[in-house]
């Protein structure tokens, strides 16, 4: 077990490293750079030269690189080429609202997912699964845009009984700020983790040591939570951690639709103002964080069912 | 075929050919698009932000929305699936390893912050943003082709093939690439459901195909402001999006559970 | 000798003092003649156009409309644009020059900072130099303010600057009007400790998200009315989705289509500063096929003026007259308006050989229209026998681009001073001279009639040189739009002037009913 994680964690690290140098490739090889994109024409020509002297674009990109690579190692994520602060400050201002959006979105699906997925699996093909299945597949066919686009225009602006962006908003003071965008991102999250949860949940209950225990007259509820349920959970952790790669996905356009001054808008940004610091800082700052989530769903899932197949 | 089966099967069928029906024939339509006034009532749909036909828009507007997807999909299958096979089928260990570890390096990213990195970098270029859906998803499909042929490499079937002296080709491509397509075929609903998601998405956001493209997906994004004024500009493209993705999710679904119910144990 | 020009205070240009008189003059929306008494207090929430972390709180390194809303609350400068876009005095009461416009003097304000510190002529030179300080390129101003030798410049007393030109100037007192020329304290370090003269001190910033800034009650102008001032930051849609969901009271540079919408509601109202702003296609005259000037007038006449107006501005705007600055101090009377002449167009494009031809112009969605109308304009080309392949680039660098790139673009331009906009475009070495419009004969016109003291010879020495360029320059300048704000019902006392000018954005007239 021990070696295991270890091993995982030393590939993690060559992960990150081919990760940092690709970003940065990718970003360099962008037309135009940050000098340009920082004042567009209230700057004249020479003074963008000179200020792209100044924020040293004009150092080699394999000189730029060592240079970030050695600051990284020290803790240091760098200055950003357009606001002149650190980047762990845009890292720490975006990340707190994105945080909050995934996390209250985990602690309403897992919970909800769960009890829907053993539901239908308990029921199998009986009306109440065929129904809810339906509904699920349904809604997650329906691209998360236009849903939002829909809630927005229904409870927001036709209604009124939520507020329809973050703009000048403090979450502290108002948490209805939450109910959309949280609404937005649960949407397909929980459908595809239901059904996984729900497959988990059949194959538990028609495996041969649950038929067993059965007939050894095992009661219900203890068959349903020592035995049933953390075979169900397993594909389900594995699904959740995926999820990460739906959330994600989906906070990038809710933190769009909703003005969210979030993580996603701060990467895209980045990009699209040439920031190669903050986008090298904040892609790091997600690989590592999402190294971290497959890791913990791969150890969660060999606690659950220790069998070497649990692992991938 | 009986996974028409029922009202259903059709329902599933009419919502998924509709839409696609509009995609690939609505730009051979001889349609006359009058050009009149931003978001108003005439014709049959009324005009988008520009003053454009709304159905006129909605002919041409198919190719890209579920073309580029399409396309992407093609091309993840053909790389992912190549990789996934040569990386199975090969004796040697490192060859497998040196294929498939470079994969997971992009896995850590979110698949839609990878495009709409690679769209902002290529302004308005549909076919980089068809080969990054593309690559985004090599190494999901990679995986897959990988296991299903490892499990028929590994199998009875091959050894008897290889002990008959048949070539590599027969039989990767003969029977390992036979037995791979059923996974293939499961797994294909929920990737070109993920792929117009994808395209649909960076298009919205306005990180993708250019503001005045008469993509189904930039029409929703870019005519949300007029929504009060002419709300088909907004409906009518996110109802064929829509209806394509659910009619698509539908089908594949119960292709997916006749499958199982004929070979057996849940996968 | 020292002869002394119109420096005129806010009260005398206005004419009026107190609150009823603004309303009458702002023809805010529905409001009309009958305006209630200024009430005290509040909280106002106004809402810009985003840039990120671009969004700065230095006022001499600002960029973006949401930078210029906030450090007009905080800080001010020496003088600022009226309503026409002629020099207002601020903190800059009077002035006067010599006889060759090439030395100033300035007479300050009894203002005080926040801290409590009084206005004296140190500030202001510290303020300048700072602002030319070739170490820190990001200062906007500094090519503005490139002729001021200020090596010569001096402080004649505690409140009386002497500023020295290096050529001469008779618009010296607009430059110092333009973006980034506010006036901080002298040794001003720290622009994260923002010490203005405004209306309104600082209590805290967030870049890409919000500034809050509280009323001055120290103000050397009437003081503010709110209490409280927030100027947040957010995309198009957004702006206009909180405006009309309550999130925020002033929503800035709102879309036709939005302004639509809103007069069809009844709780948002919309303040249109009218023609204020101008859309053109640029074409570059140095280069095939611009460089043929029946070309550049057959597309002249080929665009259909009206049409671009009424779909890619809805209607909100007037024709342009391929020139900048209708309804600015020195626009010329009586221009006539260029009519649409297919015909004509059409014979001329065949003269010149270009029958059949294709042409590809560079645009992109870097402004709000570009693409639309470089597309619906391909459209009225087409009608003349050419074709116009609409090409696409980046927004981030369309700007820089179009300096180099492209036979034919789109341009979009602020309001300045029209001698501004000459300088910044139209004279050899102009930094953002798309056109390529380069005529020595011109530069020397120029800068002859900048020198003039008389304003009514100035003023038709400009006129000769703009009629040039509207007959043989590359601009088409096709619409004028107009400028939307959208403002909730309570709000009053927002003036329908146009952006950059003084009483655009003054959120110290403004009250909540």
């Amino acid at each position: 077990m021990r070696s295991y994680a270890v091993q995982r964690a030393g590939l993690a690290v060559v992960q990150l490293a081919v990760l940092s140098v690709l970003v940065f490739v990718l970003t360099s090889l962008l037309p135009g750079d940050a000098a340009e994109m920082r004042f567009t024409e209230t700057l004249t020509p020479s003074q963008v030269a000179a200020l792209r002297a100044e924020l040293g674009l004009d150092q080699p990109p394999a000189e730029r690189f060592v240079h970030w690579l050695g600051n990284v190692l020290t803790g240091d994520l760098g200055t950003s080429l357009i606001s002149g602060g650190p980047v762990a400050d845009i890292v720490r201002d975006s990340i707190g609202a994105t945080l909050v959006l995934t996390l209250t979105t985990l602690a309403v699906v897992v919970p909800l997912a769960v009890a829907l997925g053993i539901v239908m699996g308990t029921r199998e093909n009986g009306g109440l699964d065929r129904a809810i299945t339906s509904v699920t597949l349904a809604l997650s066919a329906i691209p998360d845009f236009v849903i939002a686009v829909v809630l927005v225009a229904v409870f927001a602006l036709k209604l009124g009984w939520l507020p329809a962006t973050w703009v000048g908003g403090d979450l502290l003071a108002s948490p209805a700020l939450l109910i959309l965008p949280v609404g937005v991102l649960l949407g397909r999250t929980v459908c595809l983790l239901s059904r996984q949860v729900r497959a988990g949940t059949v194959a538990a209950l028609n495996a041969e040591y649950v038929t067993q225990a059965r007939r050894l007259g095992v009661p219900r509820r203890q068959l349903l939570l020592r035995h049933v349920l953390p075979n169900a959970a397993v594909p389900g952790v594995q699904e959740l951690a995926r999820t990460g790669d739906t959330l994600l996905g989906g906070v990038l356009v809710v933190e769009a639709i909703f003005a969210i001054p979030g993580f996603a808008t701060a990467l895209v940004d980045g990009v699209e103002t040439r920031d190669v610091p903050t986008v090298q800082g904040l892609t790091l700052v997600l690989a590592v964080a999402a190294l971290l989530i497959n890791l913990g769903a791969d150890l969660v899932c060999n606690r659950l069912v220790p069998r070497t197949e649990a692992l991938r | 075929m009986s996974v028409l089966r029922g009202a259903a099967g059709w329902v599933a069928v009419a919502l998924c050919v509709v839409p696609l029906a509009v995609a690939v024939l609505g730009p051979f339509l001889p349609y006359d698009a009058r050009a009149g006034l931003p978001y108003s009532s005439e014709g049959l749909l009324g005009t988008d932000g520009l003053g454009r036909d709304v159905l006129g828009l909605l002919l041409v507007g198919g190719r890209t929305a579920l073309g580029m997807a399409f396309g992407a999909v093609v091309m993840a299958y053909l790389v992912g699936g190549l990789v996934g096979l040569t990386a199975a089928s090969t004796r040697h260990r490192w060859l497998d390893e040196a294929m498939m570890r470079p994969l997971d390096v992009l896995l850590p990213l979110p698949s839609l912050l990878v495009i709409s990195v690679v769209a902002v970098g290529w302004q308005a270029s549909a076919p980089a943003i068809t080969v990054a859906v593309a690559m985004v998803n090599v190494p999901t499909v990679a995986r897959l082709v990988r296991a299903a042929a490892l499990d028929a490499a590994s199998g009875p079937v091959v050894e008897a093939l290889r002990m008959q002296r048949e070539s590599w080709f027969t039989i990767q491509l003969g029977y390992v690439g036979r037995s791979v397509l059923g996974p293939v075929a499961a797994d294909l609903g929920t990737r070109i459901t993920l792929a117009v998601f994808l395209v649909a998405s960076v298009n919205f956001l306005g990180l993708g195909l250019s503001p005045t493209a008469p993509d189904w997906a930039v029409s929703v994004s870019r005519n949300r402001e007029g929504l009060l004024l002419q709300p088909w500009s907004v409906l009518a493209p996110a109802l064929l999006l829509v209806s394509f993705t659910l009619g698509f999710n539908l089908l594949a679904d119960r292709l997916v559970h006749r499958s199982r119910r004929l070979v057996g144990s849940p996968a | 000798m020292w002869r002394v020009s119109e420096a005129l205070g806010r009260r005398g240009f206005l004419g009026m003092a107190g609150g009823a008189g603004l309303a009458a003059i702002a023809g805010c929306g529905a409001d009309g003649g009958a305006a209630a008494q200024p009430k005290q207090g509040g909280r106002l929430r106004a809402v810009y156009a985003g840039g990120g972390a671009k969004e700065v709180l230095d006022p001499h390194v600002q960029s973006l409309f949401v930078d210029i809303a906030r450090h007009k609350a905080i800080y001010e400068k020496l003088v600022e644009l009226g309503p026409d876009l002629r020099p207002v005095g601020r903190l800059a009461s009077t002035w006067e020059h010599d006889a060759t416009a090439t030395t100033w003097r300035f007479t300050l304000r009894d203002a005080t900072f926040h801290d409590g510190a009084k206005l004296v002529a140190d500030d202001v030179l510290y303020s300048l130099s700072r602002i030319v300080d070739p170490a820190v390129p990001e200062r906007v101003a500094q090519s503005s303010l490139a002729t001021l030798d200020l090596k010569r410049s001096k402080a004649i007393g505690a409140s009386k600057v002497e500023l020295v030109l290096t050529q001469p100037n008779a618009e010296f007192p607009a430059l110092l009007a333009g973006i980034g020329t506010h006036i901080v304290r002298d040794g001003f370090k720290d622009p994260a400790k923002p010490v203005g003269t405004g209306a309104f001190r600082h209590v805290s910033f967030e870049a890409g998200r919000s500034l809050v800034a509280s009323r001055y009650d120290g103000y050397w102008d009437e003081p503010a009315r709110i209490e409280e001032l927030h100027i947040l930051s957010a995309d198009s849609e957004a702006r206009a989705t909180a405006v009309q969901g309550g999130q925020a009271e002033y929503a800035n540079d709102m879309t036709a289509t939005f302004a639509r919408t809103a007069e069809a509601g009844k709780t948002v109202r919309i303040v249109a500063s009218k023609a204020s702003t101008m859309q053109a296609f640029v074409m570059k005259v140095d280069r095939p096929p611009f460089d043929n000037p029946d070309v550049r007038l057959a597309f002249k006449l080929v665009a259909d003026r009206q049409r671009l107006v009424d779909v890619v501005l809805a209607g909100r705007g007037e024709v342009g007259n391929d020139l900048f600055g209708k309804g600015y101090q020195y626009y010329p009377a009586d221009l006539p308006q260029l009519e649409r002449d297919v015909d004509r167009a059409k014979s001329l494009l065949a003269k010149a050989g270009l029958a059949g031809k294709e042409i590809e112009i560079f645009t992109a969605d870097a402004s709000a229209g570009f693409v639309e109308a470089a597309t619906l304009f391909a459209e009225q080309v087409a009608e003349a026998g050419v074709r116009l392949k609409v090409t696409t680039g980046s927004p981030q660098t369309y700007a820089k681009d179009l300096l180099t790139k492209g036979a034919i673009g789109n341009h979009r331009s602020g309001a300045m001073p029209i001698p501004q906009y000459v300088t910044d475009r139209l004279l050899s070495h102009s930094p953002f001279n798309v056109t390529h419009w380069r005529r020595p004969v011109f530069d020397a016109a120029f800068a002859a009639a900048r020198a003039v003291t008389s304003e009514a010879e100035r003023s038709a020495k400009y006129g000769v040189l703009q009629k040039t360029v509207r007959d043989e320059g590359g601009i088409l300048a096709w619409g004028l739009p107009d400028y939307l704000i959208a403002v909730s019902a309570k709000v009053q006392g927002v003036q329908a002037v146009p952006p950059n000018t003084l009483d655009q954005g003054r959120f110290d007239k403004v009250w909540l009913a």
